[in-house]
């Protein structure tokens, strides 16, 4: 009876609700804020050691160039096998996953398999495949391989999902098989949005080998944190700077092919 | 052997709790080879549905569905599905596909997944081309659906039933959403298909004035029952009698 009233007069007063919302929104970030135990007092008194930090990476130290653009090739080349591979993985894992094609007991094992993968993180992967196949790139390709398909394999679930279903039913009444509505109704519409999310997949993978690199795994990251560690800075800026030339390069290829598949 | 191509024998669908009722309710209607019907009602009485059960897209709980003296089950619905053209609301179209390809799509029943593959028969795309030139889309038989107008892509979806060559053609609320002239050009084509080639029609309508002009008789459906049958004169008072 009592939630009977509280509704009623929710419903006279529509500023109650959002005042609700909005003061479990602060609750809840005061809470998460409570958690980080954050000194500000400490964050103060620590600025002159970041700025220290900054200035020593300056100037970037260009005699190094030829080792930074030798590594981004290999990162590069780790990330298009690493997304290949994961992108092949998770075309059969979506189809698995996806509520209007799979029946119930598949998608809640492709599901829970989406989700294992997901919850790994990168560095774990590659500490897992280094162990494996041993220091370098193969290492970092086949865990950035594993590593996609908790992306792609959610991105193309989506896809698949958001298929028109009055074209599949169509085709169904038309009397395709099953195989039919998947090449002519369901490949069509999912492949320009499948498509813009691989490359977007390749783009991110770039940055996720540098971070790689740190285990042993091949790519930049391997330079970057051998500079790091011997308090090489200026040689690290330049790894970091090409980085960022590339990554800024890609993305606006990748942008500008995303927005030309999204308009088909 | 009658001539009836469609029977419908107390037909109920799923119970809806939205609804508090089965969508359809005890459904009893016959529709002879060649005629014209148009099924009317306010939105949500079950005319979709009434469309949608005749090709099995939706399954029946009671009662029987016979098209062509075939009673509809899941072993007779391939058989089925060969005589009988559905026209989606909007037309069902790949939007990604050119209009070529999705009125080559209607071969789909007659061929394996092997014959296609790789693509369509020559014969196949001479006669998906030769029916988009009919229906006055010759030239925009390789532009993408996504790209031509309302009325286009509902001609380039009449032209995909067709090259199935069905006896019937169900069709859902066919101009809704098109201007004026589409709508005239739409509703034109599905009469010479009727009045030239015989086929049977049922179709979905809101406009009952257009009912009036080209269907020969009107089911009035109210609540998954059919209040009302007969023919399409003075459709305004009865509707308002019956859905009243």
């Amino acid at each position: 009876m009592s939630s009977f009233f509280k509704l009623k007069r929710l419903r006279f007063y529509p500023w109650l609700s959002s005042l609700l919302i909005l003061l479990i929104v602060v609750v809840v970030y005061g809470w998460a804020l409570r958690g980080l135990k954050l000194d500000f007092e400490l964050l103060r008194s620590s600025w002159p050691y970041i700025t220290d930090f900054i200035t020593r990476l300056f100037p970037p130290d260009w005699k190094v160039l030829d080792i930074a653009v030798k590594a981004l090739i290999e990162t590069v080349q780790m990330s298009l096998w690493g997304t290949t591979i994961g992108a092949i993985l998770s075309v059969p894992i979506a189809i698995a996953s996806a509520s209007n094609v799979a029946p119930g007991w598949l998608r809640s094992l492709a599901n829970l398999l989406q989700n294992t993968v997901r919850s790994v993180p990168s560095i774990i992967l590659g500490l897992i495949f280094v162990a494996a196949t041993g220091l370098g790139a193969s290492a970092g390709t086949l865990a950035l391989g594993i590593y996609t398909i908790g992306y792609l394999a959610k991105f193309y679930q989506q896809a698949i999902e958001a298929v028109d279903p009055h074209s599949l039913e169509s085709l169904q009444v038309i009397g395709a098989s099953k195989l039919q509505i998947a090449q002519y109704g369901i490949l069509p519409q999912v492949l320009p949005l499948g498509l813009g999310y691989t490359f977007w997949m390749f783009e991110y993978n770039i940055r996720a080998a540098s971070v790689l690199g740190v285990v042993g795994a091949g790519g930049i990251g391997f330079q970057l944190k051998s500079y790091i560690d011997g308090f090489e800075y200026t040689k690290a800026t330049t790894m970091m700077l090409v980085l960022l030339v590339v990554v800024t390069v890609i993305d606006t290829f990748s942008s500008q092919l995303r927005h030309r598949l999204d308009s088909m | 052997m009658n001539d009836y191509v469609i029977e419908c024998h107390n037909l109920e669908t799923a119970y809806a709790p939205s609804l508090n009722r089965p969508i359809l309710n005890g459904i009893n209607c016959l529709i002879k080879r060649g005629e014209f019907v148009v099924l009317l009602g306010l939105n949500g009485v079950g005319k979709s549905t009434l469309l949608r059960s005749l090709v099995g897209l939706v399954p029946s709980v009671k009662g029987e569905i016979i098209i062509n003296n075939v009673e509809m089950n899941s072993r007779t619905l391939p058989k089925i599905r060969r005589d009988v053209g559905m026209l989606f609301q909007g037309g069902g179209l790949i939007r990604q596909l050119s209009a070529l390809e999705n009125v080559l799509c209607g071969c789909l029943g007659k061929r394996t997944t092997w014959q296609t593959l790789l693509g369509f028969s020559k014969r196949d795309r001479i006669l998906a081309l030769e029916l988009l030139n009919q229906l006055g889309l010759g030239e925009l038989a390789f532009q993408k659906t996504s790209q031509l107008s309302g009325g286009q892509q509902q001609r380039v979806a009449i032209a995909r039933t067709l090259i199935q060559l069905p006896q019937i053609l169900l069709v859902d609320e066919p101009i809704t959403g098109l201007d004026v002239i589409a709508s005239q050009q739409v509703m034109q084509t599905l009469s010479e298909l009727h009045t030239q080639q015989g086929m049977t029609i049922v179709a979905v309508l809101h406009d009952l004035g257009i009912a009036e002009k080209y269907a020969q008789r009107a089911i009035v459906l109210d609540a998954g029952r059919i209040v009302y049958q007969g023919h399409c004169d003075n459709l305004q008072a009865q509707f308002a009698r019956v859905s009243g």
